[in-house]
């Protein structure tokens, strides 16, 4: 080891320190050429910084994952897990939404009519095998549901309660092959039955053979005795074609329900039908024809030259 | 007599700076990292005479101070840095076991490198400086110790031929 460094050394030394001293007491009473000086460095290491942040975030990213690999993980987990949530609650909140949709509009229809009516929620929907057209619904006895109530949606009638057990009911579509309703035409009060046959549309079968129906006309449910099983006045379709055989009797057609049996979240079942008759309260507004532009050109021909 | 190699070191301390701040300080490494830069400068330090040693601590510490990302005062590396070189080349100058013997080098290197961190931190504390809870100060200490062994040894034949072109070529003609 070397002993001492001689005076020239140790003079260098000491300069050295004086002048780092010195500095310090300079940024201490804040002098801001040092501030300058350092700002300065920076502006001239900006370029570099940036350079070597382009190139190397990508080995930086790798870095980052490997020394935080269980952290990454952990947190990787905890955001599926809380996305699958999100998820989950958005679907709940669309499906409320539309159901919210569907309720209010049921309660616009019941309540022009001024049909007393419990809202259910479907929970199933029939096996296809059975050949049925059913929906089971979340409410039953419990909430004054019994057999043969008129079930309706926003649009119209969906069907009858077919079974009541205490908390459920099985309801039959209109669309069942086995599905019988008494109609009226509105506004021309003709009458006829309606029978489903399978699909959103049905079979219309006029009772006077003196009458006519044309396409558009609405049917509306012609209403039972007490009420039971179909409560009047409730929209069920309109007439799309007519069937002119020459062999038939009275004149039948084809009817397009009303109601979406797609799309039956909620349901209302008319336990308590109005005192009077709504009559034709309930028919639908036509849609509102979209008017298609027309372009007309006229074209006058120049007048040929005469020499 | 000195002019030549030190003109000649001016640009190596300023491209190992640059590749300081611009890669090595890009990376958030556990432990607080390493400084590329001071272990840089501590093996030329020692394979330096005093002399030279305080002046290269003088100029890497002046360098250290202007970085923005220093979080003391201006001179306070500087000060720091002067006393570490000049310090590991006294006590190594002459001593070949120490100087010839690559783990000598980095070993000193590492208790060097430790020795400024806590250099700066006692100095931060007169001069007012936050450096941050025990925890903290007890982490980095301990992650810069251990990446100085860990850098010190890879880096180690590079900086020690640079200092051999640059210092010692006539001598070895």
């Amino acid at each position: 080891m070397r002993q001492g460094g001689g005076n020239r050394s140790r003079l260098l030394l000491i300069s050295l320190i004086v002048t780092s001293l010195f500095l310090i007491t300079l940024d201490l009473r804040g002098v801001s050429v040092l501030d300058g000086a350092r700002t300065g460095t920076q502006n001239v290491l900006g370029p570099f910084q940036k350079a070597g942040n382009f190139v190397l975030t990508p080995v930086k990213n790798f870095f980052s994952y490997i020394t935080h690999l269980g952290r990454t993980r952990t947190q990787l987990e905890n955001l599926r897990i809380e996305n699958s949530k999100l998820r989950r609650e958005l679907i709940i909140r669309r499906n409320a939404d539309g159901q919210l949709s569907q309720l209010k509009s049921i309660l616009d229809l019941a309540g022009t009519a001024e049909y007393k009516v419990v809202n259910c929620r479907t929970i199933s929907q029939g096996s296809g095998q059975s050949f049925s057209e059913t929906i089971t619904i979340d409410c039953g006895s419990n909430a004054r549901i019994r057999k043969n109530m008129t079930v309706i949606s926003q649009d119209g009638i969906v069907g009858v309660v077919k079974e009541v057990s205490a908390n459920t009911s099985v309801v039959m579509l209109a669309t069942d092959p086995t599905f019988r309703i008494g109609v009226r035409v509105a506004g021309t009060q003709q009458i006829g039955i309606l029978s489903g046959r399978g699909s959103s549309t049905s079979t219309l079968q006029l009772l006077d053979n003196q009458t006519s129906i044309k396409a558009g006309d609405v049917l509306l449910a012609r209403g039972s005795i007490a009420n039971r099983p179909f409560v009047p006045g409730v929209p069920v379709g309109y007439v799309i074609d007519i069937d002119n055989s020459a062999g038939e009797i009275a004149q039948s057609g084809t009817v397009r329900y009303y109601a979406n049996f797609n799309n039956l979240g909620v349901v209302a079942v008319v336990v308590g039908a109005p005192v009077t008759n709504p009559g034709d309260a309930l028919v639908p507004a036509k849609p509102t024809p979209t008017p298609t532009p027309t372009v007309t050109i006229y074209v006058t021909p120049s007048p040929t030259p005469t020499n | 007599m000195l002019i030549r190699p030190i003109s000649l070191s001016i640009p190596v301390f300023l491209a190992i700076f640059t590749f300081q701040e611009a890669v090595v300080n890009q990376f958030n490494l556990p432990g607080g990292g390493f400084s590329i830069f001071m272990i840089f400068a501590l093996v030329w330090a020692i394979a330096s005479t005093p002399e030279i040693a305080a002046f290269l601590g003088f100029g890497a510490g002046l360098l250290m101070d202007l970085s923005l990302s220093s979080g003391g005062r201006v001179g306070q590396w500087t000060l720091i840095m002067i006393v570490v070189c000049y310090g590991v080349s006294y006590l190594g100058y002459g001593d070949e076991n120490i100087r010839g013997n690559p783990v000598g080098v980095v070993l000193f290197v590492v208790f060097a490198s430790l020795a400024a961190e806590f250099l700066f931190i006692v100095t931060s504390l007169l001069l007012g400086v936050s450096v941050g809870n025990f925890n903290k100060i007890l982490l980095i200490l301990l992650g810069n110790f251990l990446w100085t062994l860990a850098i010190t040894p890879m880096s180690l034949p590079i900086f020690s031929r640079l200092h051999l072109n640059i210092f010692e070529t006539r001598s070895s003609k």
